[in-house]
């Protein structure tokens, strides 16, 4: 196949999927090389495994690339489209191998919640995603873990109480409270 | 947003499966109920994007990881091989291609060969192969044509191109500034393959383009004189 054209470090992610979307293999490949690191590194987090890590990676980019071209911008940035399909691939195929619910202290993706990162890590993360670290950083303990085990591993409000030991509505508010701390959070952020 | 105080007894009902919709674990039975009271609420609609939003920064807090290496090409080949679309009009194209280059074959070379046959020393001016040119768009290569000079002429053209998709009319410009319309073709994803007679002496073309309903031009193909 012809390719036409070339695409640099700086061509949009709209871009790139419309180049997907009518085959450009030069599309396929700059999209793929932008997001390879970011979703293996989501997939590896939630599911603790590089094969099975690199499984999901796999399937959730193929089927970015094979819907590129009903790709709506309206419901959402690209990059976030991408991270969604890879965590509930993740969680999905998690919940296969696992079907009943363990505690994540046996994953790899635990940085979350011991709060460690590197700087090289930090460096690269935009202003927004920082300040929701930090704020993620600053809730309380069981509510930070509560949102990490519902947002990042994909558990019901019925397991997270199962895995913490405590009563569904404790469960519940723990992750009510912590995600109206994080809005709040994002929302003074986004304020003049 | 004011709501009714029966409609806000109904937001604060579901206010807890709400946050499990956007945290995308509920199912069943309550995602219903969810998706039902959205329709009609714009309250809970906004409230489930504001937390849908809190959910998908969340994703960007993973670490980034550094996947083996092979990673890329082995994804690459996967993808190509499970890519339909693009095998559906490989297929297509490579067998019009394969009719192309038996017309090729008999128009060009045949008659070649037939000419040397039969005339001993074969007079240029009188040989009829096929003449090729690039077909482009805006200085860049988007596809090919082929015009047989025998009689009948046949147009043998090959788009690739991105950004063209649709309905388009070729038309060839002849050698006396006459245009002639080959026919009117659909490129399908950017692709198209056809083969076309042309009523007029194929050595007699000049020039090929492809126009599109409005009559803009698409793409232009010269041949040398």
């Amino acid at each position: 196949m012809r390719t036409h054209g070339s695409y640099n470090d700086e061509a949009s992610d709209e871009a790139l999927l419309s180049g997907v979307a009518v085959g450009d293999d030069r599309a396929v490949l700059a999209f793929v090389r932008r997001y390879q690191r970011r979703l293996f590194g989501l997939a590896l987090g939630i599911v603790g495994d590089p094969g099975m890590a690199e499984d999901v990676a796999q399937e959730a980019f193929i089927r970015i690339l094979r819907h590129a071209a009903v790709y709506d911008a309206r419901r959402g940035s690209v990059a976030t489209w991408t991270l969604t399909i890879t965590r509930n691939l993740a969680i999905d195929a998690v919940r296969v191998r696992r079907p009943i619910p363990t505690a994540p202290e046996d994953r790899t993706f635990l940085s979350l919640i011991s709060n460690d990162r590197s700087p090289d890590d930090a460096a690269s993360m935009s202003e927004s995603v920082t300040q929701a670290r930090f704020a993620l950083a600053a809730l309380p303990n069981d509510q930070r873990r509560a949102i990490v085990l519902a947002v990042m591993y994909g558990r019901t409000a019925s397991e997270v109480a199962s895995l913490e030991a405590i009563p569904l509505g404790t469960a519940k508010s723990r992750i009510r409270l912590g995600l109206a701390k994080l809005r709040e959070a994002a929302a003074i952020m986004e304020a003049p | 947003m004011s709501r009714q105080p029966e409609e806000s007894m109904k937001c604060e009902a579901i206010s807890d499966d709400l946050i499990e919709f956007a945290l995308g674990t509920l199912s069943g039975r309550s995602r219903s109920q969810v998706l039902d009271h959205l329709e009609s609420c714009a309250h809970c609609d906004a409230e489930l994007e504001s937390l849908a939003g809190v959910v998908d920064t969340m994703l960007w807090l993973a670490p980034e990881a550094e996947p083996s290496l092979g990673f890329e090409t082995r994804l690459i080949e996967r993808y190509r091989a499970s890519d339909t679309r693009r095998l559906t009009v490989r297929r297509r194209r490579a067998s019009v291609l394969a009719v192309a280059a038996v017309l090729v074959a008999v128009l060009g070379i045949g008659v070649d060969a037939v000419l040397t046959t039969h005339g001993g020393a074969t007079n240029p001016s009188t040989t009829v192969r096929p003449t090729s040119s690039q077909l482009t768009a805006d200085g860049v290569v988007v596809g090919h044509v082929t015009i047989s000079s025998g009689s009948p002429s046949w147009m043998i053209m090959d788009v690739d191109a991105g950004k063209l998709s649709g309905l388009v009319w070729c038309e060839v410009t002849l050698a006396d500034g006459r245009v002639e319309t080959v026919g009117k073709f659909t490129l399908s994803h950017g692709y198209g393959s056809w083969i076309a007679p042309i009523k007029s002496p194929g050595s007699l073309v000049r020039s090929a383009r492809l126009v599109n309903t409005h009559g803009t031009v698409l793409a232009r193909a010269t041949f040398a004189t």
